[in-house]
C-alpha cells in the first residue's frame, strides 16, 4: 500500500529512496503472517481485510446479480417442450446415431465390450439386470408420465395424431424376455438396440426396392424385396442390420436374429417430445456366436437421410460380444 | 557473431587489432606455455578486482635506467629485438590486442531463452502431455490424438517464442557491431637494424617503436627519444590537456611520469622512439577494459521486475495446478485424467505471450529511442533508465561541446565576450578598434593551428583542426572575426619560432609584416598570462601605449582572476615591434638561443578559452531535476572550471552555495560553516581519497547538488557503489576507458556514440549517438512511459487467465462438459490478446510524467498486488461470467439446459456413449456432442474477445477517463480490429474444424458477452472516476495499480 509515496515524496528531499531492511526469508514470512507492529494478518489489519471483503461481497454481489439477470432473459426465451434450434439449425443435426443396451458398469464408462461366463448366473447378473432395469418402462407404461393418457395403438395404416404416442408390443421379443434371462444362460444373448431421438427428424425410408444401397447386406435387401410382395405398407420402417465388422467377426458372429421386426416403424417418427413418447426398440438375438473370442459387432440404421460413419457412429453402433 | 565466425575464416589468423579482439577463439585465459595470461581472469577472485583496480598501477619499468630496460628486454634502442627472439615473445605472450569481454556462447544464450520464464513450466505441460498420449497409446488401441496435438504445440509455442526472444536479443547485440571499425592498426617497428611496419598486434615485448602525432600508441611504451612529443590521456585519465612526453622520468606514479605512454592513448604532437614494456592485456588500458568486464552488473530493475512476474505467475499455477490435480484424486478421478486436468491449468495460467509481448513493447521503445540518438545495447536498459533516481554524468563532451572555445578576451581594459553558442547567435564586438586588431593578429600568427583540408563546406566551428585544443580555438575565434586566417598568415611570412615548452610558458615568433613600407619584423608572443606581464614594459590600451604601471597591473590581475574564475584558461598575448636599425631584412633568427629581445614587450591584452556547455544541457538538467532525478557531475577537470561549468548548465542552480561559498560570504574559515547549510558541493579528488564510505554517504546524502572534480577512475566507481548503497539507481555517462568500470557498474551505463572510446562502447548499456546529455532525457521519458504501459499491457493480458482457469476448475468441481479447450486458450494468449497488448506500447502518457518522482524501485512494482487483485479478481471474474454465459446459452439452446450439464461429464466424454440424452430427449451421439463442446469452446473464446474490447479500453488508462485519455492510439483501435477479425476468421474459415476445432457461430451467439463487456466499461469508469475525485482514498490504496 505504498501508492502514495511518488506523491508525498516532497520535491525538497532529492534523496533516492531508502532501502528496506533486509530481512531473511523465514523472518520475511512471519512478518507476512503476523506483523506484530501493525497487527497486520497475512499483509492486512482486520480492519483491512473487513473493508477488501466487503468490497469483494458487493461487487460479487452485483456480479451474481448481473449474471442472474442476463439468466432470467435468456430463460425467457427457451421453450420447455422444444428445443431453439432444430434438425440441421441445431448442431444435433439430421442423422441419428444407434444406442444399445446393456452398457457396461458406469465404472466402465468408457467400453463398449459386454463380455460374460454363459455358465454362471453371476456373472452375467449384471447384463440382465440393466436390460430389465431399461425395459421397465417399456413393460410397466405406467411408469412414464403422460404415456397413459397419449398413447395409441399404431399401425402403418394407423399414424398417431399430433401428441400421441405409439404403443410398443413388448411380447413379441421372445426369447428376448425377462423370465428367459434374455436368453444369456444360453450364450446367445440379446442386444437391444434403439434409433437416437432427434426432435423433428422425419426418415426417408427404403420403400422403393430399385434403389437400395449397394453396402445394405444382401440378406437384408432379399428381405425387403420378399416384403414389398407381402405387404409393401411395412416398408416405411427404418431398416437394421447387425454384422461382424471385419471378416473374420462375420464367420464368428454366427446368425443374427432381429425382433420384432428388421428395423424401427415409421409411425414412430417424427419424434416431437410428446409425453409419454417411448422409442422403438429392436431385440438383436445372436443365436449362436463363437465363445471365447472377441467379436466386433457393428449394427446400422438403414434410411435414405442415414448416412454411416464407422468413425463418428452415425447411423451405427459398436459394440463387442465376448462370451466366455 | 556469426559475422565475426566469418571474418575469422577469412583472415585466415586474424589480420587487425580489430579483427584480434574480436572473440572468434574462446580465450581460455592460458598463454602460449600454458601459464594463466593474466591474475584479473582467475573467476574465483572476482571480489578482488575492485581492490585490483582501486590499487594503483604497480611496473617500475619506469624508474630502471635504459640500459637495464634494454637488458631486461634484450633489445637494442638502435637494432630492436631479433627476429628470433620476436617470434619467441609473440609465441609466449599472445598477440598485442586486448582480449574481448567474455562472451556468453550463443547456444547458452539460446537455451536460456528456451527454458527460462515460463517456457520451462511450458514445457512440463508439453511433456506431461506427451506422457499421457503414450500411456493412452500403448493401452487403448484407438488412442485420443488430442494430447499428443496438444504437446506438439506447446512445445512449438515455446520453441518459437524462445527463437523469437533470441533473435530480439541477438539484434540489439549486433547493434555493437556497427561501431567496430575495421580499419587496421599499424605501427613502425626497428628489428635487426631495419624499419618494419607491423600490425600493431604483432608487436611484442622489448621492440623498439616509432610513434609520430597522429598515430595511436600501438602499446605501452617506455620513451627513449622525443622530439615534442604530446600525448592527449583523456581516454585513459580523463584529462583533456595533451601531455608532453620525454625520456625523463619525472614521477613515481607510473600514469604521471613523462616517460611513458600508453597503450591507444594518441600521439598529438611530435614524435618519438620507445621500448614496448607491455602488451594487450597487461597494458594499462587492458587491465582497466578487464576489470570493468570482470564487474558484476547485476540486474537491470526491469529484469528484476519480469523475474518477479515470473514468479508470481508461476506461483499460482503451480499451486492451482497442485491444488486440483490432488482434488481431482480425491474426486477419484482416473490419475491420467488428473494430469490432463493439470496440463489444462498450466497451459490456463501461463500467459503464454506475455514475454514476447514485452520484448516487443521494449523493442518498440528502443526503437523509437534509437530515433532520438539513444541507442539501447542491452533491451532491458530501456526502462532502467526510466526509473533512473541519480545520473552521474562525465563533463566533458557530454555536459559541454568538448571543443574548446574563445569565451572572453581583454584588452582596451575591458573584458568582451565572445559568442561560444554553436550557432554564433550570440554577441557580437567591436572589430574594429585598435586593440582588437592587434590582439587578433597576435592570436593569428602566434598560432601553429591549421584546418584540416578538405573541408570547406563544413561551418568554421565545427571544422577539424590539427593542433592543440586552444590553438584551434584561437584559430576558429580568428577566423570568425577576419576571415582567411592562413591568408593572413601568407602575407606575414613567419621567420622564426620557439614553440611553446613547459618552462618557458610562453611562444613566440616573428613575422614579416603584410605592410610593404615597413621594413620591421614583428614579434608576437603568447602564454601563461603573469609570465606574458613580467616581459612587457607597455600596454597597449586605446589604440596608444602606454607605461605598464601598478595601475594597469592592478586592473590585469581583477581581469585575469575574474576570468580564471570563469573556470577558463586564460592566455596572455603581447607584440613588439623589432627596429629595423637592429634587425634589417634578411636578418638570422635563431631560435635555440634567442639572439632577438624577449623583454620589454608590449602588451595586448587576454583571451581565455572554455569548453561551453551544449545548449540543450541547462534546460535538460533542468527537466531531471522536475523528473527527481539527482545530476552529479563527476569530472577529471579542475574544480573551478567544473563549477563554473556545473553552475552554467544548472547543476549547481542559482542562488545554492557550496561551503567555500558560505565560508566566503560571510567571511569565516570553511571549518565554522555548517555543512548541513549549503545545498551544494564541490568535492575535490583528494578531498574524496580521505573520505571513508560513511561519511561519502553523508556527502550523497545532504547535498543535493554535487560536483565531484579530480576524480579518478577509482573514485567514479566508489562514486557509483556510493549511490547504489543508498539505494539509487544510477545512470552514469562517459567516454574515456577510465570510465567503463563505472559504466560496467551503473545500474545503466551510457556510453558517447562519436567521442567514446570502444572500451567505454563495450561496457555500457546505452549508446548516445550525438553525445548530448540531452538525449539522456528523452531516454528517462521512454523508460518511464514503457513501465506505464507495460503495466497495463500486463494487466490486459492478465485478465484473460480468470476466464481461461475457470473453465477447468468448473469441469473438474461440477462435471461439465469442458467450456473452453487448450487450443483455443492458446488461441487467446497467443492470437487476439498479442497484437492490443503490444499496441499498449504506444499509449500516450496520462500526465506529465517528467514532473513526478522516479519510481521507487522497492515498492513499485511492475506487477503488483492490486494488479493482480484488478486483474483477477475483478475484471478477470466479469469476463469469467460472461464466458459461461455463453457457454450455458449455446448449450441450452441446443438441448441441455444448466441442470443437466450438471454430473453429466463422464457421459460427454465417453466415446462408447453414442446415445446421451438431453433435456429435451434427444440423444445425441459422441461426434455430435463433441461438435457442440468445441462450438461452445469457440463461442467462449469469441465472448473472451468481446469483453477484453473492453479490458483493452479500460486498461489505456490508469487513472484518467478514456473520454480525457482519447482513442487517438492507431496502433491500439487497430488491435481491437485485428483481434475481432482474427476471433471471427478461426471461426469461419472452412477447415477450422478439423485443424483447431473452432466452429461457426451463429451471430446470435457473440451477443451474450455484450452486457458483460458493458459492465466492465461502467465498472472501471467508475472506479476511476471515484479515484480521481479521492486521490489517495481507500478505492486508490487497493485497486491502483
Amino acid at each position: 500500500m505504498t501508492v502514495k509515496d511518488s506523491k508525498f515524496v516532497a520535491a525538497e528531499s532529492m534523496n533516492p529512496y531508502e532501502k528496506p531492511p533486509s530481512m531473511s526469508v523465514m523472518q520475511s514470512i512471519r512478518t507476512f503472517i503476523y506483523n506484530r507492529q501493525t497487527g497486520a494478518f497475512m499483509g492486512r489489519t482486520a480492519s483491512s481485510w473487513g473493508k477488501i471483503g466487503l468490497f469483494y461481497l458487493i461487487f460479487y454481489g452485483v456480479l451474481a446479480a448481473l449474471v442472474a439477470i442476463c439468466f432470467w432473459g435468456f430463460f425467457q426465451t427457451l421453450d420447455p417442450r422444444k428445443p431453439t434450434w432444430q434438425l440441421e439449425r441445431s448442431i444435433i443435426g439430421t442423422n441419428p446415431g444407434l444406442g444399445f443396451r446393456p452398457m457396461p458398469p458406469s465404472a466402465n464408462v468408457e467400453s463398449t465390450l459386454i463380455w460374460y461366463k454363459g455358465s454362471q448366473r453371476e456373472n452375467f447378473k449384471h447384463w440382465v439386470e440393466s436390460l430389465e432395469k431399461f425395459l421397465e418402462v417399456y413393460i410397466k407404461p405406467g411408469l412414464t408420465p403422460g404415456r397413459g393418457a397419449n398413447i395409441h395403438n399404431c399401425d402403418y395404416n394407423q399414424l398417431p395424431a399430433s401428441g400421441q404416442v405409439c404403443d410398443i408390443d413388448v411380447k413379441n421379443w421372445d426369447p428376448c424376455i425377462v423370465e428367459n434371462s434374455f436368453n444369456y444362460h444360453k450364450s446367445a444373448p440379446c442386444i437391444f438396440l434403439k434409433l437416437n431421438k432427434i426432435y423433428g427428424w422425419v426418415p426417408e425410408f427404403y420403400n422403393d426396392t430399385e434403389t437400395l444401397p449397394q453396402k445394405m447386406p444382401r440378406e437384408l435387401k432379399e428381405y425387403i424385396h420378399s416384403l414389398k410382395i407381402s405387404d409393401p405398407r411395412q416398408l416405411n420402417t427404418i431398416w437394421v442390420s447387425c454384422e461382424g465388422e471385419n471378416p473374420a467377426d462375420q464367420e464368428n458372429i454366427g446368425p443374427v436374429h432381429i425382433l420384432p421386426r428388421r428395423g424401427f416403424p415409421g409411425y414412430f417418427y417424427p419424434y416431437e417430445n410428446s409425453e409419454g413418447y417411448l422409442s422403438p426398440l429392436v431385440a438383436v438375438h445372436f443365436e449362436r456366436p463363437r465363445s471365447g473370442i472377441l467379436i466386433n459387432v457393428e449394427c446400422k440404421a438403414w434410411a435414405r437421410n442415414i448416412h454411416h460413419s464407422r468413425n463418428d457412429k452415425l447411423g451405427a453402433v459398436h459394440f463387442e460380444l465376448l462370451i466366455d | 557473431m556469426a559475422s565475426k565466425g566469418k571474418l575469422a575464416t577469412e583472415h585466415g589468423r586474424s589480420d587487425s587489432y580489430r579483427v584480434a579482439t574480436l572473440p572468434n577463439i574462446r580465450d581460455d585465459n592460458k598463454t602460449a606455455d600454458g601459464l594463466f595470461k593474466s591474475r584479473r581472469k582467475n573467476p574465483k577472485r572476482k571480489g578482488d578486482n575492485l581492490d585490483d583496480l582501486k590499487q594503483e598501477l604497480d611496473i617500475d619499468f619506469h624508474k630502471i635506467s635504459l640500459e637495464e630496460l634494454y637488458q631486461r628486454f634484450s633489445t637494442h634502442p638502435e637494432n630492436g629485438l631479433s627476429h628470433a627472439k620476436a617470434k619467441e615473445n609473440l609465441e609466449r605472450d599472445g598477440p598485442n590486442a586486448l582480449t574481448p569481454p567474455k562472451q556468453t556462447p550463443e547456444w547458452v544464450k539460446f537455451c536460456k531463452n528456451l527454458f527460462g520464464g515460463f517456457a520451462l513450466l511450458l514445457w512440463i505441460g508439453a511433456i506431461l502431455c506427451f506422457i499421457a498420449y503414450s500411456i493412452q497409446a500403448s493401452t487403448s488401441e484407438d488412442p485420443n490424438d488430442d494430447n499428443l496435438y496438444l504437446g506438439i504445440v506447446l512445445a512449438a509455442v515455446v520453441i518459437v517464442t524462445g527463437i523469437f526472444s533470441y533473435y530480439q536479443e541477438s539484434k540489439s547485440s549486433k547493434i555493437m557491431e556497427s561501431f567496430k571499425n575495421m580499419v587496421p592498426q599499424f605501427a613502425t617497428v626497428l628489428r635487426e637494424g631495419e624499419k618494419l611496419t607491423l600490425r600493431a598486434e604483432d608487436l611484442v615485448l622489448g621492440d623498439v617503436v616509432e610513434v609520430k602525432f597522429g598515430d595511436r600508441i600501438p602499446a605501452d611504451i617506455r620513451i627513449i627519444e622525443s622530439r615534442g612529443f604530446k600525448v592527449d590521456n583523456s581516454s585513459l585519465t580523463g584529462e583533456s590537456e595533451p601531455q608532453s612526453r620525454s625520456p625523463e622520468f619525472t614521477n613515481e606514479n607510473p600514469l604521471e611520469t613523462k616517460n611513458l605512454a600508453f597503450f591507444s592513448t594518441n600521439a598529438v604532437e611530435g614524435t618519438a622512439k620507445g621500448v614496448v614494456i607491455c602488451c594487450g592485456d597487461q597494458t594499462v588500458m587492458g587491465r582497466i577494459a578487464g576489470l570493468a568486464s570482470g564487474l558484476d552488473t547485476g540486474e537491470t530493475p526491469i529484469a528484476k521486475e519480469i523475474h518477479h512476474f515470473i514468479h508470481l505467475i508461476t506461483g499460482v499455477a503451480v499451486f492451482l495446478g497442485v491444488t486440483f490435480f490432488l482434488i481431482a484424486f480425491i474426486l477419484g478421478y482416473h490419475w491420467l485424467d488428473a494430469v490432463i486436468f493439470l496440463i489444462g491449468i498450466i497451459v490456463a495460467n501461463v500467459p503464454e505471450g506475455l514475454l514476447a509481448t514485452v520484448t516487443v513493447c521494449l523493442t518498440l521503445t528502443a526503437k523509437r529511442m534509437a530515433s532520438k540518438n539513444c541507442l539501447v545495447k542491452n533491451l532491458e536498459a530501456v526502462e532502467t533508465l526510466g526509473s533512473t533516481s541519480t545520473i552521474c554524468s562525465d563533463k566533458t563532451g557530454t555536459l559541454t561541446q568538448n571543443r574548446m572555445t574563445v569565451a572572453h578576451m581583454w584588452f582596451d581594459n575591458q573584458i568582451i565576450e565572445a559568442d561560444t553558442t554553436e550557432d554564433q547567435s550570440g554577441v557580437q564586438y567591436d572589430r574594429t578598434s585598435p586593440g582588437f586588431k592587434a590582439l587578433a593578429k597576435i592570436a593569428t600568427l602566434c598560432n601553429r593551428a591549421e584546418f584540416k583540408s578538405g573541408q570547406d563546406g563544413e561551418p568554421i566551428l565545427k571544422r577539424e583542426v590539427n593542433g592543440d585544443a586552444s590553438e584551434a580555438a584561437l584559430l576558429k575565434c580568428m577566423e570568425l572575426a577576419l576571415g582567411d586566417v592562413m591568408g593572413i598568415r601568407k602575407r606575414n611570412k613567419k621567420v622564426c619560432e620557439v614553440p611553446f615548452n613547459s618552462t618557458n610558458k610562453y611562444q613566440v615568433s616573428i613575422h614579416e609584416t603584410d605592410d610593404p613600407n615597413d621594413p620591421r619584423y614583428l614579434l608576437v608572443m603568447k602564454g601563461a598570462p603573469e609570465r606574458i606581464l613580467d616581459r612587457c614594459s607597455t600596454i597597449f590600451i586605446g589604440g596608444k601605449e602606454k607605461v605598464l604601471d601598478e595601475e594597469m597591473k592592478e586592473a590585469f590581475n581583477n581581469a585575469y582572476l575574474e576570468l580564471g574564475g570563469l573556470g577558463e584558461r586564460v592566455l596572455g598575448f603581447c607584440d613588439f615591434m623589432l627596429p629595423s636599425d637592429k634587425f634589417p631584412i634578411g636578418f638570422k633568427f635563431n631560435s635555440d638561443d634567442p639572439n632577438f629581445p624577449c623583454e620589454g614587450l608590449r602588451f595586448v591584452g587576454l583571451m581565455s578559452m572554455i569548453d561551453p556547455p551544449r545548449a540543450a544541457v541547462p534546460d535538460a538538467v533542468a527537466k531531471c531535476r522536475s523528473a527527481g532525478i539527482k545530476v552529479i557531475m563527476v569530472t577529471g577537470d579542475h574544480p573551478i572550471t567544473a563549477k563554473a561549468i556545473a553552475k552554467s548548465v544548472g547543476i549547481i542552480s542559482e542562488g545554492n552555495e557550496t561551503i567555500e561559498d558560505i565560508a566566503q560570504r560571510l567571511n569565516i574559515p570553511v571549518s565554522e560553516v555548517n555543512p548541513r547549510e549549503a545545498k551544494a558541493a564541490v568535492v575535490h579528488g583528494t578531498e574524496l581519497r580521505e573520505l571513508n564510505s560513511d561519511q561519502l554517504d553523508e556527502i550523497l546524502r545532504y547535498h543535493t547538488e554535487i560536483v565531484f572534480a579530480r576524480t579518478s577512475p577509482q573514485q567514479k566507481l566508489i562514486i557509483v557503489e556510493g549511490c547504489q548503497r543508498m539505494g539509487a539507481i544510477v545512470a552514469v555517462t562517459g567516454d574515456g576507458v577510465n570510465d567503463s568500470p563505472a559504466l560496467k557498474k551503473a545500474d545503466i551505463g551510457v556510453a558517447m556514440g562519436i567521442a567514446g572510446s570502444d572500451v567505454s562502447k563495450q561496457a555500457a548499456d546505452m549508446i548516445l549517438l550525438d553525445d548530448n546529455f540531452a538525449s539522456i532525457v528523452t531516454g528517462v521519458e521512454e523508460g518511464r512511459l514503457i513501465f506505464d504501459n507495460l503495466k497495463k499491457s500486463i494487466a490486459y493480458t492478465l485478465t484473460s487467465n480468470i476466464p481461461e482457469i475457470s473453465p477447468f476448475l468448473a469441469f473438474i468441481l461440477c462435471d461439465i462438459p469442458l467450456p473452453l479447450g487448450t487450443v483455443t486458450i492458446l488461441c487467446i494468449d497467443l492470437g487476439t490478446d498479442m497484437v492490443p497488448a503490444i499496441s499498449l506500447a504506444y499509449e500516450e502518457a496520462e500526465s506529465d510524467i517528467m514532473k513526478r518522482q522516479p519510481r521507487n524501485p522497492f515498492t513499485d512494482k511492475l506487477v503488483n498486488e492490486r494488479l493482480i487483485s484488478m486483474a483477477y479478481g475483478q475484471i478477470g471474474m466479469i469476463q469469467a461470467a460472461a464466458g459461461f454465459f455463453v457457454y450455458f446459452v449455446i448449450m441450452a439452446e441446443n438441448g441441455f439446459l444448466p441442470t443437466t450439464l450438471f454430473g453429466i461429464r463422464k457421459m460427454w466424454d465417453s466415446k462408447a456413449v453414442n446415445d446421451l440424452k438431453d433435456s429435451y430427449g434427444q440423444e445425441w451421439t459422441y461426434r455430435d456432442r463433441k461438435t457442440l463442446e468445441f462450438t461452445c469452446h469457440t463461442a467462449f473464446f469469441v465472448s473472451i474477445v468481446i469483453v477484453q474490447w473492453a479490458d483493452l479500453i479500460v486498461c489505456k488508462t490508469r487513472r484518467n477517463s478514456i473520454i480525457h485519455q482519447g482513442m487517438r492510439n492507431w496502433a491500439l483501435n487497430f488491435g481491437l480490429i485485428f483481434e475481432t477479425a482474427l476471433a471471427a476468421f478461426l471461426s469461419y474459415t472452412p477447415g477450422m474444424d478439423k485443424g483447431l476445432r473452432m466452429f461457426p457461430l451463429k451471430f446470435v451467439w457473440w451477443l451474450p458477452a455484450l452486457p458483460f463487456m458493458l459492465a466492465i466499461f461502467i465498472y472501471d469508469e467508475t472506479r476511476r472516476f471515484y479515484l480521481r475525485r479521492n486521490p489517495g482514498g481507500w478505492l486508490e490504496q487497493e485497486t491502483y495499480y
